[in-house]
């Protein structure tokens, strides 16, 4: 989520420190950052954006600038100045020209709708229009505006209705009809199915719930009326809606993450103020449908398990701090904390979740290291692990290397139903294609390997008969693409497979290389490895491998073959430039005594 | 160290690989995976993690009538159905590692770690944690990783590096599995092995793993 540096500054007495050093207190407290960026002229910014990635246990609460701000006010031990969570809320005022019906009160849990008489819609102020378009929303009119601004402030998604356009102000909250159709604020129609929950007004859909406003109630300058809504619709519901309509809104990853129905009380009271700032109008009062109220939570955690846990001797004192400092009310007695959970803090429910609480406002810093507790058991030989250990050995020896391709293939039993690039869509049911396949595409490379015949295996899992089972397959050069189904081997202990000795990767070069072989007599005292050199040397940089690849002696002269590479890293060499080089290096050869045949 | 190697399938039920794990149904916490589901077979997923064998392992042991304590590690192939790039492959590799006892800690966890890289990068590390949300864990943790000394080569030496998840094992996980969570607790972790081989020897593009190139592969 995007989060405003003067945005949050407003709820504490004196400004936060600056942006980089909330970044780093999140990180290490609560949230990773994605981000942070300068609004405005970048020598003299007027804003700061941080990207906050929420985590979805805490979309319940944080998803707000204020639920940020209370963050940054635990970790940076700054008190909250202006919490708009803290006084209760006041909906006595109410009206009866509204009436609310909610028909699934199981997927809407609440439905406050006020409404303002008399308003007069404009643009929204400067501070409002910089606010929004920091985070990267656009300045609609004041009412729409501060309905967005209140979402983002507390969490709580709003909407305002043109009630002059509504029709009826009898609002219900019922499931849609198959096939009705609604006209939504981006002038979209959407086809709407019994699954999914509208707003209606004398039964005619004027929102889908949790989603998206109707277009033929929207505000706009000629509006007088409003009627503004704070619910509460259930996640589950609101995420299928969403999705099946692909219509992800604000409002939508918001209910999504489920949000507490008392949230509802501060939004309407928070968006009614603002606007009443912004637009004027006189409220005529509110109708608060709320069947079942939210019960009061509780959580609890002692000293001893907060310990136990973390491995730490964190004292009585330490816990209340947190606790303290998070807002989280508590009666401490013996050891044992028991927490009135704020409303919003819908995921604290059993003592590891206030444990958590803990450590990360102590800071994860504060954890010490400690090795494991000695152990009795001896670990179990894993048959099928030591299968493939001993394939691999022996294979190895044989000169195999092992190769991973990919289990996805162009046919199978099994079809995968939502591939993201759709190639190859079906579960292998053989290693032998893709053994082919990296034959194949090794081959060409054979001299530039150095080998004299490409050998590979591969141990891998496969969909056959409708079960899934693990084959061992392997293809040379001069035997087919084969496979066996890996047996469980009866070990008793592992193999030492000796570990690799490489210390860093070497990029090869993506170009075609091309191959000259040299060959010529030497005398009884030269050495094949300095000839080697030699040739190394004098055939330059070019040459990225040369290798003896026949040597035999006959009456004192021993011939040596030697098979040279050529490749370059940044382009494909030419055929007249390789036969320049070993004309080149034929000349030096003979100038040193060697007969070149 | 008694870590016993554990296997499960790559072709996993959801619960497994979802619902025993303490995600739950229909919610956003599943959407950081992105799942690949079979045709005409419900409630099945290529496992998006190793973690599928914790669950696996736990009820296995119980059936032979073996209480904790447990130290079982897997390792194999998982998937996220997500477009390949130098960073991402849609399979790629995990380790994962699973302690339980009554009396296995977060601080057990950090010594842990620092144990494992000391063995893969064989030079001196420091582990940080940051905070983080798995469903499977509580507290939940990000892991960093800090190599010292003169050997460790430039690019990698003094410098955080982001590794994986960690945390305690989740009550509601030990439930499932059998065990009882008023007694017993334990950690997990788990990263990319691909990720690992990358920093260990400088590898810059995850796509040579599934390569099959000798140029590559001959190269180790």
């Amino acid at each position: 989520m995007k989060v405003s540096k003067l945005w949050l500054d407003k709820f504490f007495d004196n400004a936060l420190p600056n942006a980089e050093a909330l970044a780093e207190a999140l990180t290490f407290h609560a949230f990773e950052i994605d981000g942070v960026e300068k609004v405005g002229e970048s020598d003299s910014p007027k804003d700061w954006v941080l990207d906050v990635k929420v985590t979805p246990n805490r979309g319940h609460d944080c998803l707000s600038h204020r639920g940020i701000a209370k963050e940054l006010s635990a970790i940076l031990k700054i008190p909250l100045a202006n919490d708009p969570f803290l006084d209760k809320s006041d909906l006595s005022k109410q009206t009866a020209e509204v009436t609310v019906d909610i028909h699934r009160t199981a997927l809407c849990k609440r439905y406050i709708a006020g409404y303002i008489k008399g308003v007069a819609v404009g643009p929204s102020p400067e501070w409002l229009k910089q606010r929004l378009a920091a985070i990267g929303q656009r300045s609609i009119n004041s009412v729409v505006d501060a309905t967005n601004f209140v979402m983002f402030n507390t969490g709580q998604p709003l909407h305002a209705f043109d009630a002059g356009k509504l029709g009826s102000l009898s609002l219900g909250v019922r499931a849609a009809q198959d096939g009705e159709v609604m006209i939504a604020l981006d002038k979209k129609s959407y086809t709407l199915k019994d699954s999914m929950l509208v707003i209606t007004a004398g039964d005619v859909p004027v929102g889908i719930a949790g989603v998206k406003g109707g277009m033929p109630a929207a505000i706009d300058e000629s509006t007088k009326d409003i009627v503004i809504e704070s619910a509460n619709f259930d996640g589950v519901s609101v995420r299928k809606t969403a999705a099946a309509l692909k219509l992800r809104t604000d409002a939508s990853t918001r209910f999504e993450q489920v949000i507490s129905p008392e949230l509802a009380a501060f939004g309407m009271q928070s968006v009614v103020e603002l606007i009443q700032k912004l637009a004027g109008g006189e409220l005529a009062g509110f109708v608060d449908a709320y069947p079942e109220p939210q019960k009061p939570m509780y959580a609890n955690v002692t000293v001893e398990k907060v310990n136990k846990i973390l491995g730490t001797q964190l004292t009585g004192a330490d816990i209340s701090d947190v606790f303290v400092r998070l807002g989280l009310p508590y009666k401490e007695q013996d050891g044992v904390f028991e927490v009135t959970v704020p409303f919003e803090r819908l995921e604290l429910v059993i003592a590891e979740d206030l444990v958590e609480e803990v450590a990360r406002i102590v800071g994860y810093d504060k954890i010490p290291a400690a090795p494991l507790p000695a152990y009795g058991r001896q670990p179990e030989i894993n048959k099928n692990f030591a299968a493939a250990e001993m394939a691999r050995e022996e294979l190895v020896q044989q000169g195999y290397s092992e190769v991973f391709t990919s289990v996805f293939a162009d046919k199978g039993e099994r079809m995968v139903l939502n591939k993201v690039d759709s190639v190859r869509p079906y579960l292998r049911d053989s290693l032998v294609p893709g053994l082919t396949e990296a034959l194949a595409k090794n081959k060409p490379n054979k001299d530039l390997l150095g080998l004299k015949e490409i050998k590979l295996f591969e141990i891998g899992t496969v969909w056959r008969d409708g079960a899934e089972s693990v084959m061992l397959g392997t293809v040379t050069e001069k035997q087919k693409a084969s496979e066996k189904t890996l047996a469980p081997a009866d070990a008793s202990a592992y193999g030492a497979l000796p570990l690799s000795t490489a210390t860093r990767f070497e990029h090869f070069s993506k170009y075609p290389y091309i191959v000259r072989d040299i060959a010529m007599w030497t005398s009884s005292t030269d050495n094949e490895q300095q000839v080697q050199q030699t040739i190394q040397k004098e055939a330059g940089p070019l040459a990225v491998k040369v290798s003896l690849f026949d040597a035999f002696s006959k009456e004192g002269r021993t011939s040596l073959a030697y098979r040279i590479v050529f490749q370059s890293f940044d382009r494909t060499l030419t055929e007249a430039e390789v036969n320049q080089i070993m004309a080149k290096l034929s000349l030096i050869l003979v100038d040193k005594g060697f007969v070149i045949r | 160290m008694g870590f016993t190697f554990a296997e499960g399938p790559l072709l996993e039920s959801e619960w497994y690989n979802f619902d025993a794990l303490n995600f739950p149904k229909d919610h956003p916490v599943r959407d950081m995976q992105d799942t690949f589901y079979i045709k005409d077979m419900p409630e099945h997923v290529l496992r998006t993690h190793t973690s599928n064998v914790q669950v696996r392992y736990m009820e296995e042991q119980i059936k032979k009538g073996i209480q904790p304590p447990y130290r079982a590690v897997s390792m194999g192939k998982v998937f996220r159905n997500e477009s390949t790039d130098m960073g991402h492959e849609a399979e790629f590799f995990q380790i994962e590692a699973l302690v339980v006892g009554t009396d296995i800690t977060l601080a057990n966890l950090k010594g842990t770690l620092a144990l494992f890289f000391e063995k893969i990068f064989q030079g001196s590390v420091e582990i940080r944690f940051r905070p983080s949300f798995f469903a499977f864990t509580e507290p939940s943790v990000e892991i960093d990783m800090r190599l010292t000394g003169e050997h460790i080569p430039e690019k990698l030496r003094n410098k955080w590096m982001e590794m994986g998840g960690a945390g305690m094992v989740h009550p509601n996980v030990l439930k499932n599995a059998g065990i009882d969570p008023k007694k017993y607790q334990g950690f997990a972790f788990g990263f990319g092995i691909d990720r690992l081989a990358m920093l260990r020897w400088g590898i810059d593009d995850i796509r040579y793993m599934h390569s099959a190139d000798l140029r590559f592969i001959n190269q180790f």
